[in-house]
């Protein structure tokens, strides 16, 4: 069985939980585990000074590049600022996700019948064969065999 | 209008809606735009919808007591009303209304009377696509679309059916119900937000799982769950119908108050009325029609009655506008 968090390693590790009688099982991989914090007997046994250094250290607050969110705002709004909260709080929101979903990754959006980018070469498709036409009317066939590849291509894209 | 009509399911289903949420890429999220940004979403978006179909207004353009209505019809929230730096995006009969600058740059909702939220969902998904060949969403591989609150995250599909569930509140299955669909996913609200359990026993079910679920796999899933709660608020209308006299007398006393009252707050209004529309759904009171009381139960809200009286009044005459009001329809 795969993870149920990065769905690529095997999963190793079954996380059970028990809210008010409803229950829920997740598969992980030691990894994803370990990022979202659920220990294993390896790591309560490791050498104990290992942690001691974060006592000393000032707790690095991640904060978003574009935006300057931290997770303290977050937790004050419930919303994030920008897109790219969503890179640099992954982690956390690996967590999140999976506690209140049951899941954090979505299917694979339905593709849109005409995206931004097929649109601007749709335009610049039509604009071209109108110029075949023109060209071929004026007996121009090599210049109008020039412009039938480059609809060939922007097709192709 | 969409809210006031009668349509599949009205017995027990009052509305139908789906609400998507949209962010444009290229922005941050609304709660921490400036206010230039905020203008120039709103511009945006004014250059791109198709203006044969849908008009832009600006909040700041609207009057209060319009934005107070639209709060009472639950189409705009309570939050979006003072958003001076918001807009409202509709078509002609207001089945669609998009948020511009709430929560995420687009809120869109579709609504429908009765029990239709396939109908919402393609209206919803006709607009959301049309947009999509101007305006770039913001969405990935991993989450799909990216909303500002990631209870949102993945689909960004709210689908919500407005219940009327009197029936099930008297015979004592209510809250055990509510609760049995709130322990699958769902969730469960009185009409009034979050917390009320609603006055006149109406009641709001939506999904609340956005992420790792195809829209179909939603709607499906919500649309079974309400099947199942029409059925039992109907078989429990049977169950209180059946020779009982005081049930009866219970209903034909609503209508009494409401035909004859001369001062009504809004509170005893929606009590009343929901009494009045069990009995219409099921056939003891035959001489007002199900759309009449639907259309009763939007009017009577304080602002949605100034609306339509055109004036501003003060509590004490509110009271008596709106007994008259009700005397005057039911009359």
């Amino acid at each position: 069985m795969k993870c149920q968090s990065c769905g690529k390693r095997e999963a190793t590790v079954r996380y059970k939980e028990n809210i008010n009688g409803k229950k829920q099982e997740i598969y992980l991989c030691s990894k994803c585990a370990d990022n979202m914090g659920f220990t294993d007997f390896s790591t309560m046994f490791s050498p104990m000074f290992v942690s001691i250094p974060e006592f000393f250290e000032e707790p690095v607050q991640k904060k978003c590049k574009t935006c300057g969110y931290t997770l303290e705002d977050y937790s004050k709004t419930g919303m994030f600022g920008c897109e790219d909260c969503y890179k640099t709080f992954e982690d956390t929101l690996d967590e999140l996700f999976l506690k209140f979903h049951g899941k954090n990754r979505h299917i694979k959006l339905p593709k849109k019948k005409v995206n931004i980018k097929e649109d601007n070469n749709q335009k610049e498709i039509e604009e071209l064969t109108e110029q075949i036409q023109e060209l071929i009317e004026a007996e121009k066939y090599e210049e109008a065999a020039v412009i039938r590849d480059k609809i060939k291509e922007l097709r192709g894209k | 209008m969409w809210f006031k009509e009668v349509s599949k399911d009205s017995d027990v289903v009052i509305s139908s809606r789906v609400r998507f949420a949209r962010d444009i890429k290229g922005y941050k999220f609304p709660i921490i735009m400036s206010d230039d940004e905020k203008r120039s979403v709103i511009s945006l978006l004014e250059n791109k919808i198709d203006k044969c179909k849908y008009k832009l207004l600006e909040m700041k353009d609207i009057d209060d007591i319009t934005k107070l209505s639209l709060m009472e019809q639950h189409i705009i929230s309570k939050e979006f009303v003072p958003n001076d730096l918001g807009a409202i995006i509709t078509n002609e009969d207001s089945s669609i209304v998009a948020m511009v600058n709430e929560e995420d740059h687009l809120r869109i909702q579709a609504f429908e009377a009765g029990f239709n939220v396939d109908k919402c969902y393609r209206k919803l998904e006709e607009f959301t696509d049309e947009l999509e060949k101007k305006v770039e969403y913001i969405k990935n591989d991993k989450y799909g679309y990216i909303t500002s609150c990631p209870t949102n995250v993945g689909s960004g599909m709210r689908v919500s059916v407005l219940l009327h569930l009197p029936a099930l509140a008297r015979i004592g299955l209510l809250n055990k119900l509510l609760d049995q669909a709130a322990s699958i996913g769902v969730s469960v609200r009185g009409l009034y937000g979050e917390n009320t359990s609603g006055d006149g026993y109406m009641y709001q079910i939506s999904n609340q799982k956005t992420l790792g679920m195809s829209d179909e796999n939603i709607i499906s899933g919500i649309k079974a769950i309400i099947t199942s709660i029409i059925e039992q608020e109907r078989k429990a209308r049977e169950i209180l119908n059946k020779d009982n006299i005081q049930f009866v007398d219970e209903i034909y006393r609503a209508f009494g108050v409401l035909k004859n009252a001369r001062v009504m707050s809004e509170d005893e209004a929606l009590k009343l009325l929901s009494k009045l529309r069990l009995g219409v759904s099921i056939g003891i009171i035959n001489d007002v029609s199900l759309q009449k009381v639907q259309e009763l139960m939007v009017d009577i809200s304080s602002n949605t009655l100034k609306l339509i009286k055109k004036q501003d009044f003060s509590r004490q005459e509110e009271l008596k506008t709106r007994a008259n009001y009700i005397r005057e329809v039911l009359n």
